[in-house]
């Protein structure tokens, strides 16, 4: 029987790692977000209890901030899971070919690209004066793009880098979900005579939704955070097209230096994330528990 | 090889300082910097500064100095906003990291009220005043590095904003270069989609979001006839005592305005290009000029990095008939880090590197001419003919021409969303004038800034 004073000691070590490491920063947080402090003006810091929050949610940026990324995370999940689908199963159908572990390899391999080398790289692709993907349009006859320059397409062009980016880690999870569906479903329902899509729609798809949620979920909580992409090529523009909250708190944080205001942006984040994976989680263990 | 390249740089310069560092007066050859300097051997110097074209002038000269002092200087660079990211940073956390840091010109009330430097006025009076020769520096440049009785930093890279064209073009096509803001309208358009000059755009301006747009603004309103802040103008006594914002005004609404009518003269996807972007437009030869710092000029005419090098001609920036136009002026000066522990070595370097004849060498390695003396220099004129409109524009600038408080970075920045929100038809002008009106009045009035209500 292992002692109380043990199990303590062994708890203890992790308990202080995570209460230094995520607590202290956040009640540190949560004390800021309720001053005027201003890093390069510490001394005019003052005590203004929710004022920074009552700002915050009528703050015409942050609400454009929290629309965007609204529409970044629900345009990008959508896309990515029915790219990633119609992918793993090209990749569920040729995995008798030979060579099809290198091409996979070779898909996933926009997921292993640093976020900030994405938006450099697509920054030099969709520049519109000398980009390759202009040149390529008026090559086919197609009308050239203003991409991130252009206030109409710029948030569209970023959900196209996260979609390039991360459908790679929906369609292996969605694959992997595949892999699991016994043969036999697929004979039987041949024999029933169904077609290809109704295979997918009744047999895949409910194979795949719970691992389908979990991806989901990830990509949510990955949404919420976007930020490299955005820094590195529009920094919320143009105008505040591409404003995402993470670019909005770090803009208040580390541009303006206003830690008060940023970290009530911080905070609320935190708890949309919250609010938000909760929401997702609960819907999850209702599925599981049928 | 990079190191190799480095080394053989260094020693050619050595080799040729005798020659090179020629005084323009005979005055200057007379400092020892054998005595005037101290030994810090085996120290190093760390030095925090901006990736501009100048910094290649920097790592050229510093093997002087680490042969003078025996220590060695070491220099991290970095873009706009993350060299004030860092900078603040650093001075908030008061880390000794850094000895010298080097600001831009909004940044000198920050970084004072923030105590992330030092006085420098003690230092100076400390120094053989040929060492310093303070007023040799730009007379407006010399504001710039001053704040509240105090000189925050040193100057040495003023940056004049001014015309770039190409000469070739408006001579081909009878024009010449823009002294009015409507003449620079009239050429923008003849030289856009016109068969003579196939493929060729106008002009293009710094329509980013941000610092991009936002200090476009500032730079255009004085010549357009008005000013942003009630007392910041040329002239005034004192530039901060009312800071009634003037956006409002019929001179903000023509800033707009413009900015929105050149957008039909710039080449496709310009509502989001900075300074990078539009240089390259101009030294590939796809716009016919632009107005640009002229810090980028050098560049502008070195055959390697620009396909229309020996095409180019300078003039001083436009502005509306009738007025005195007020060029653009901004740039870098030279700090001491108030948490360093080498302040001396620290100020041995600033006085070395911003010396008449240290700076003349600078120049003549495409740093910015920050002193009259390398301004009037006949062998820098002969070799930079463009520093010729430096000569003429450096009588008309104006120190505030960007506001130096301390909320000045956000100040910008707000402009510039509601500029570019503006430029991209996201809101009107008026829409865009009148949050700017309200907000900038809120953001002085935190600061604890006198605004008319």
């Amino acid at each position: 029987m292992v002692s109380r004073t043990t199990k303590l000691l062994f708890i203890g070590p992790g308990v202080a790692y995570l209460a230094i490491i995520g607590l202290f920063p956040f009640f540190y947080s949560l004390y800021m977000s309720t001053t005027s402090l201003n890093l390069t003006r510490p001394r005019r810091s003052q005590f203004i209890g929710i004022d920074n929050y009552v700002q915050l949610v009528t703050d015409p940026l942050f609400q454009k901030a929290i629309l965007n990324t609204a529409i970044l995370a629900a345009g990008s999940i959508t896309l990515e899971i029915v790219i990633g689908f119609v992918i793993a199963k090209i990749f569920y159908e040729i995995a008798h070919i030979r060579t099809v572990n290198w091409l996979r390899t070779l898909f996933i391999l926009p997921m292993m690209v640093t976020p900030v080398i994405t938006g450099l790289m697509f920054t030099y692709i969709l520049n519109p004066t000398l980009g390759i993907a202009n040149v390529l349009l008026r090559m086919v006859g197609l009308p050239e793009s203003g991409w991130f320059g252009s206030a109409d397409v710029a948030l569209l062009s970023v959900i196209m880098v996260n979609v390039w980016q991360w459908t790679p880690f929906l369609m292996l999870i969605m694959l992997a979900g595949l892999m699991a569906v016994p043969r036999e479903l697929y004979e039987a329902s041949a024999l029933d005579g169904a077609h290809w899509y109704q295979q997918s729609w009744h047999i895949e798809l409910p194979a795949l939704r719970d691992v389908l949620l979990v991806g989901a979920i990830i990509r949510l909580i990955d949404n919420l955070r976007f930020f490299d992409v955005v820094y590195i090529a529009t920094r919320g523009g143009p105008g505040d097209a591409t404003e995402v909250i993470s670019m909005f708190a770090y803009r208040q944080s580390f541009q303006f230096f206003n830690m008060g205001y940023g970290s009530a942006a911080a905070v609320l984040i935190l708890f949309i994330t919250l609010f938000v994976t909760t929401l997702a989680m609960r819907y999850l263990r209702r599925i599981e528990h049928g | 090889m990079k190191r190799r390249t480095a080394l053989l740089m260094a020693g050619t310069i050595m080799a040729t300082w005798p020659m090179l560092g020629r005084p323009a007066r005979a005055q200057d050859s007379q400092i020892d910097w054998a005595s005037e300097l101290g030994k810090h051997d085996g120290a190093t110097l760390r030095i925090l500064m901006i990736q501009d074209p100048w910094v290649s002038g920097f790592e050229q000269l510093n093997p002087i100095f680490e042969q003078l002092t025996g220590a060695k200087v070491t220099i991290d660079a970095f873009g706009y906003d993350q060299t004030h990211e860092k900078e603040v940073l650093e001075g908030t956390s008061q880390s000794s990291q850094y000895d010298i840091i080097v600001l831009d010109s909004p940044w000198v009330g920050e970084f004072w009220s923030g105590e992330f430097v030092e006085d420098l006025k003690p230092y100076i009076e400390k120094t053989k005043p040929e060492v310093i020769a303070w007023d040799d520096f730009v007379p407006a440049f010399q504001t710039v590095a001053e704040w509240e009785d105090t000189i925050v930093g040193v100057p040495f890279g003023a940056y004049f904003m001014m015309m770039h064209y190409r000469k070739d073009l408006f001579e081909q096509a009878g024009l010449q270069p823009p002294k009015t803001i409507d003449d620079y309208k009239v050429a923008a358009k003849h030289f856009t989609n016109n068969p003579d000059f196939p493929g060729m755009y106008g002009t293009a301006l710094n329509n980013a979001r941000g610092s991009a747009i936002g200090q476009s603004f500032f730079e255009w309103i004085f010549n357009f006839g008005g000013k942003p802040f009630a007392s910041t103008y040329p002239g005034s006594e004192n530039p901060y005592s009312d800071m009634t914002p003037q956006f409002n005004s019929p001179e903000a609404k023509q800033v707009f305005e413009f900015f929105k009518e050149m957008l039909q003269y710039q080449p496709p996807g310009a509502e989001s290009i900075d300074w990078e972007q539009r240089a390259a437009t101009f030294t590939t030869g796809k716009t016919a000029m632009i107005t640009a710092w002229s810090v980028r000029t050098p560049g502008f005419h070195d055959p390697s990095k620009s396909q229309i090098a020996d095409k180019i001609g300078t003039s001083v920036f436009p502005h509306i008939e009738g007025i005195d136009g007020v060029p653009p002026l901004g740039g870098w000066v030279m700090g001491i880090n108030s948490h360093s522990n080498q302040k001396d070595m620290a100020w041995d370097y600033i006085k070395w590197f911003t010396s008449k004849e240290v700076h003349k060498q600078f120049v003549l390695l495409g740093g910015p001419p920050s002193r009259l003396s390398a301004i009037e220099d006949p062998e820098i004129r002969a070799k930079m003919p463009w520093v010729e409109t430096i000569a003429e524009t450096q009588k008309h600038v104006y120190a505030e021409c960007r506001p130096r408080i301390p909320e000045s970075f956000e100040i910008i920045d707000t402009v510039g969303l509601q500029f570019s929100r503006a430029l991209q038809n996201q809101v009107t002008v008026d829409e865009a004038l009148a949050e700017l009106q309200t907000s900038i009045a809120d953001l002085m009035v935190k600061g604890g800034y006198t605004v008319q209500q």
